[in-house]
């Protein structure tokens, strides 16, 4: 790969193969990139995922996050029996571990 | 981001280190430089009229081979070394006054909002809707103000009225939204300034602030408070969200609040709920503004230098300096009162010290040559001017039945 890009892997063979590099000495097998490929999908995100900035800023999140704790223990008795929900809700599936 | 960094660390070595003295100016009064350090806002003394100028910088050739022993010209001591008037505007008519300290800046589109305002009645006529105990306004103008021409792109009228100008206290701007406190109706209007210079009102965001202390009251509180609080303090915390102060009306017209209790709450203007509220004193409401102290004052989200600025949530040397604070001050009112007040003068020089390296002196300003004894004792008051990032800065000292001095504090 010579000096441009040092010896960073790729998961295409096919990406920097237009670079040449600035040693001359340098073996034509280095023109290749080492490549890595995943063995399993379990990090892949969902198909239909989008990243979106949140709308609301981190200061009202915070606002909005500790007055639903106040409110909390103003619920009916009942509610304790059931499970506590956390304040963040997932974004997308979530892949368990096997 | 890196860049940035790097150019800032550069300012902290880039300082004033010449002090020239009592500079041939015209007799105006000077307020304040605009956040991107285009122009500089002053008001004539005399007459309703506002002068805007822009910084520039002193240039002048000279022989000698090393220029930093050169003397400096002649017209070193003159103000249009510095800055170039651009021009001088009438703004209200002959029985308003100029609010000269109400100035709120819209960077982007280099646009300036002016108050003017007759004078204060206390004994007003009941009006429907008014509170009593407030004083009446008979008429307060906002003045929308093209910067860079003078132009005045648009006006806003509240007759009979009551509105904080006072260090432009009942009004704030979040990037193009103006919230304006309406002590006397208890009322809150919403405007926008378009790029158009068109001032417009929001109806869906203005709302009569009874129906707001009434969801209040039923909320909780009134468990724990027997006092009559009213509205005194508004701000945007984005375009959705009030945070409302309240406490007797006294002290919002007066904003001598520490001697009253009051209390704050985040309203949804859009649900017209109230999302919870909070004690003066409270630590969850420090808690926050130690924190996000960025997001109670976002003046413009376009603004590149805005994004950059140090404050305690993103500095800790300056969060130091806040828990320093923090402890000589009793309420949360006190602490973040405005630090742009006058100071009286001192015989000693001002040491300015990097936050970063708080053991390194980087430059003094020194008020004036050593006056003769019976000087000393003259009570002068000073206050400071400072160019947002050049090594400029003004310093005007007013002494009892003197003319005033202006300074220029720059680098060679």
């Amino acid at each position: 790969m010579g000096s441009l890009m040092g010896d960073w892997p790729s998961y295409d063979p096919q990406n920097f193969s237009q670079l040449r590099p600035s040693d001359r000495s340098a073996k034509p097998s280095k023109l290749t990139p080492t490549t890595y490929h995943p063995t399993h999908n379990r990090t892949l995100p969902p198909p239909n995922q989008v990243i979106t900035t949140e709308a609301r800023n981190i200061l009202l999140r915070q606002i909005y996050q500790k007055a639903e704790e106040k409110l909390r223990p103003k619920r009916a008795a009942t509610d304790n029996l059931a499970p506590e929900h956390g304040s963040k809700q997932s974004r997308g599936a979530i892949d368990s571990d096997p | 981001m890196l860049q940035v960094n790097f150019v800032r660390k550069f300012y902290e070595n880039l300082v004033p280190t010449c002090t020239l003295y009592d500079i041939d100016c015209p007799d105006i009064s000077f307020r304040k430089f605009t956040e991107d350090g285009k122009y500089l806002i002053s008001f004539s003394r005399n007459h309703p009229e506002l002068i805007v100028c822009r910084p520039s910088w002193l240039s002048f050739s000279c022989k000698c081979k090393d220029s930093d022993y050169c003397a400096l010209p002649p017209k070193a001591q003159r103000f249009d070394s510095f800055f170039t008037q651009l021009y001088t505007i009438s703004l209200g008519a002959t029985n308003e006054l100029i609010c000269k300290d109400f100035f709120l800046y819209l960077e982007s589109q280099e646009f300036g909002l002016f108050a003017t305002s007759t004078a204060h009645t206390h004994d007003a006529p009941i009006s429907h809707g008014a509170v009593s105990g407030v004083p009446s306004i008979e008429r307060i103008t906002f003045y929308l103000v093209r910067l860079e021409d003078g132009i005045v792109l648009d006006e806003k009228v509240f007759c009979n009225d009551f509105i904080n100008l006072a260090h432009s206290m009942g009004v704030f701007l979040y990037d193009d939204l103006l919230c304006i406190l309406s002590l006397r109706y208890q009322a809150i209007h919403i405007l926008q300034v378009l790029d158009s210079g068109h001032l417009v009102d929001v109806p869906e965001g203005s709302s009569f602030l009874s129906g707001i202390k009434q969801r209040l009251l039923s909320y909780i509180f009134r468990k724990h408070w027997n006092e009559e609080a009213d509205p005194t303090l508004v701000q945007f915390l984005d375009r959705h969200h009030l945070l409302i102060k309240f406490g007797s009306v006294d002290g919002g017209v007066s904003r001598s609040t520490d001697q009253h209790p009051s209390f704050f709450a985040v309203y949804n203007m859009e649900t017209t709920e109230i999302i919870t509220f909070y004690q003066n004193s409270a630590e969850e409401l420090y808690y926050l503004f130690e924190q996000f102290y960025d997001h109670f004052h976002v003046s413009s989200r376009t603004s590149l230098h805005a994004k950059f600025t140090s404050s305690h949530s993103n500095n800790i040397h300056v969060l130091d300096q806040l828990w320093l604070s923090k402890n000589k001050a009793s309420s949360f009112s006190q602490l973040i009162s405005a630090a742009d007040r006058h100071r009286h003068s001192t015989e000693h020089p001002i040491k300015f010290i990097s936050r970063r390296q708080p053991n390194i002196l980087k430059f003094k300003i020194k008020l004036g040559p050593e006056e003769g004894s019976s000087d000393a004792h003259a009570k002068r008051i000073s206050s400071f001017l400072f160019h947002p990032y050049l090594p400029l800065a003004m310093s005007i000292q007013q002494t009892f039945m003197q003319p005033t001095v202006v300074n220029i504090h720059f680098r060679r």
